[in-house]
């Protein structure tokens, strides 16, 4: 028997080879090739590639050489750091994603972080009194909000504060053709221009990110509400918030954090939508505009690299929780 | 103690009844064709267009009408093969052991995935139409709800029910018949409704995104119609373009959501009582907590040659469905099949694959 560790390690290393294979598989074992697409699909939308594209896709693909050739350059290129060119855009894909990805990254972890601090406290408050008023009125909300798709809260959002209100930009990550001036001051007004273009989008994702939060942290709450060393605990006297914070909150803080990598996949989607809809210049905007002009090089490093990253902060919190399990246990046993 | 489904329930049915009805009788009922330009551009809602016109003169009402098609052909189709496979899987990687470690890889590695992404270079890969659309969602949906149909059959090929059906000479097909596939189908209503759901958030979310069919009309494509205006909030119609179809993929979803309650308020009344399980549950076995518990009387209608439920009680899981019936995690139907003590895998998130 493996350490558990390096068993973990194992499960993770094989999911990452399956990740980098099916990047290479997905596009030469659909029906057809990435080139011949387009010819007969009916009324679709999307351009139909030019000569020029399409023998760039081809070298892209290596499609005139065996397949072993072709994942043995494939893999070499992966292992420099090479994503391939843009075909719409014309540069490299790595400088493009490596200019977007701040926008990305910023929005969705600090829209997860809220979404996971909020959704917890306001889960153990309802999951507290299970059946109570309050309960009900949060277990509602977030059931509604769970209920609804990103892009219309999107549109709600956008329709209301932005449209109707007035409050918030309607479109963009930062005034265009602003001058902030280098200086110290420039840089502050740039951050808050920037916090101002992101607050609706980040809302956005906050919202839908929260209600999940909220149902889980609940009914784990829920969970242990008999459980005896809450009773000590109230019997030492604590209060009922000194016994929610000290007693039941470490208890539920696992499956929460294990929740908190598995969201990370799907809030990736939520930013694709959002910042369309918003049109904040991130990762996910580069990818809608990808999929408009068959950029099949951006698209399949954008697929990679969010697999990648899903991954890998899914180790690291299994890690994390290994580490927790196994200091429990000790303290148990 | 069987609790019935609120007055939500049936609201919920009632509407996705309508949407049928509406997506059955497009033809009749929409007022022009939604294809052609039947008016003057941007228009406001007259008594001709009684929702206005999109700006290259379209019906918007006859679209919202014919959008209900896609959504329900999209998630009918989507619903049905993602679940056969789910349980083609299921049943395949619980019940052969052989099969199980490729199977279990292929599905673990699918949930891993990010699914958007996903879809998103299969979809531009492949082109956009609705059958590819109807593919591609029902090809990558199954994973979730075979992981758990899977403990479903660990845990009731161990029952000694299985076992004395087995020792008797069943061939395997009668096993899995008479045995196994009655135990999961505690869990199909909830994959029904969650992958309906699912299939709708997606075919309005992929269509947003400008990956809907090109030829059919739906919601999510309407609106990516309109954002592809750059200068959509300028124009007085606006909201004639936006607010319909939001509505239309809302009010849906919405009557998913409270079908789906209404599923998990009477599978939780079959499961029994939940607090008597916890508390009273037998060190040794389920037998006596199934008797106690009165689940017979749920079963009472079914043959059946053993418990409904394999021995050791808990029954797969009414924590679990309630818990989604109020949101989007399945989970808790943890699977405890290595059996060595450790905590549960991180449990699939069904319904953020689901909807």
């Amino acid at each position: 028997m493996l350490p558990a560790l390096v068993r973990l390690l194992l499960r993770y290393l094989l999911l990452a080879a399956g990740v980098v294979l099916l990047n290479f598989v997905i596009p030469r074992s659909l029906p057809g090739d990435p080139l011949s697409f387009g010819a007969g699909e009916g009324t679709d939308a999307a351009v139909p590639l030019s000569r020029a594209a399409k023998d760039q896709l081809r070298a892209y693909y290596r499609l005139d050489e065996p397949l072993n050739r072709q994942l043995g350059a494939y893999l070499g290129d992966l292992s420099r750091g090479d994503l391939g060119r843009s075909i719409a855009r014309s540069a490299p894909v790595s400088d493009l994603i490596r200019d977007r990805l701040p926008w990305t990254l910023a929005l969705l972890l600090v829209s997860l972080l809220i979404a996971a601090v909020v959704g917890t406290a306001a889960g153990v408050v309802a999951g507290w009194l299970p059946g109570a008023g309050r309960d009900r009125l949060l277990v509602a909300i977030a059931s509604a909000l769970a209920a609804i798709p990103e892009f219309l809260v999107a549109i709600g959002l956008l329709l209301t504060f932005a449209v109707g209100l007035g409050w918030f930009p309607l479109f963009g990550g930062q005034t265009v053709f602003a001058g902030y001036g280098g200086d110290p001051a420039g840089v502050a007004r740039r951050a808050l221009d920037v916090v101002w273009h992101l607050t609706l989008p980040a809302a956005t994702l906050v919202l839908v990110g929260t209600s999940a939060f909220v149902l889980l942290a609940r009914d784990a709450t829920v969970g242990l509400r008999h459980a005896p060393w809450l009773v000590v605990a109230r019997a030492k006297g604590l209060s009922e918030r000194g016994v929610a914070r000290r007693h039941a909150l470490p208890n539920i803080a696992l499956p929460l954090l294990t929740f908190f990598g598995l969201r990370l996949g799907t809030v990736l989607g939520g930013a694709l939508v959002v910042e369309r809809v918003f049109g904040v210049p991130g990762l996910g905007l580069l990818g809608y505009q990808a999929i408009r002009a068959r950029d099949y090089p951006l698209l399949q490093a954008l697929f990679l690299l969010s697999g990648l990253g899903v991954l890998a902060t899914n180790l690291l919190l299994e890690i994390v929780y290994l580490r927790l399990e196994t200091r429990r246990g000790l303290l148990r046993g | 103690m069987a609790r019935r489904p609120g007055a939500l329930f049936w609201l919920g049915g009632g509407l996705l009844l309508a949407f049928l009805a509406v997506a059955a009788l497009a033809p009749l009922l929409a007022p022009h064709d939604p294809r052609l330009s039947t008016g003057r551009p941007m228009a406001a809602p007259t008594r001709e267009h009684l929702l206005g016109t999109n700006d290259v003169g379209q019906d918007v009402l006859s679209q919202v009408i014919y959008g209900a098609r896609s959504s329900l052909i999209v998630a009918g189709f989507v619903t049905a093969v993602s679940t056969a496979l789910s349980w083609l899987v299921g049943l395949t990687a619980g019940f052969f052991r052989r099969a199980e470690a490729p199977l279990m890889a292929g599905t673990d590695l699918l949930l891993a995935l990010p699914n958007l992404p996903l879809y998103l270079l299969v979809l531009t890969l492949i082109g956009a139409s609705q059958r590819n659309l109807i593919a591609v969602l029902a090809l990558l949906s199954w994973p979730a709800f075979a992981r758990i149909v899977r403990s479903v059959v660990l845990q009731t090929r161990s029952a000694t029910y299985v076992e004395a059906s087995r020792a008797l000479g069943a061939p395997d097909i009668h096993v899995i018949r008479r045995h196994v596939l009655p135990a999961t189908l505690d869990v199909l209503p909830t994959k029904l409704v969650l992958t309906v759901r699912f299939a709708v958030f997606a075919e309005a979310t992929l269509a947003f995104l400008g990956l809907g069919s090109g030829d059919a009309i739906s919601w999510g494509g309407m609106l990516n119609w309109a954002f592809s205006d750059p200068l959509l909030f300028v124009r007085p119609g606006w909201p004639w373009l936006v607010l319909p179809p939001t509505l239309a993929t809302a009010a849906l979803i919405l009557a998913t959501v409270w079908i789906s309650g209404g599923v998990a308020v009477v599978r939780s009344s079959h499961t029994g009582n939940e607090r008597v399980s916890r508390m009273h549950r037998p060190p040794g076995g389920g037998s006596r907590l199934y008797r106690r518990t009165g689940r017979v009387a749920a079963f009472a209608g079914r043959e059946r040659v053993g418990p409904a439920r394999p021995a050791g009680g808990e029954p797969i899981r009414s924590e679990g469905v309630q818990v989604e019936a109020r949101g989007p995690a399945v989970e808790q139907v943890g699977d405890d099949s290595a059996g060595d003590g450790r905590p549960r895998e991180p449990a699939p998130v069904e319904a953020d694959r689901h909807g």
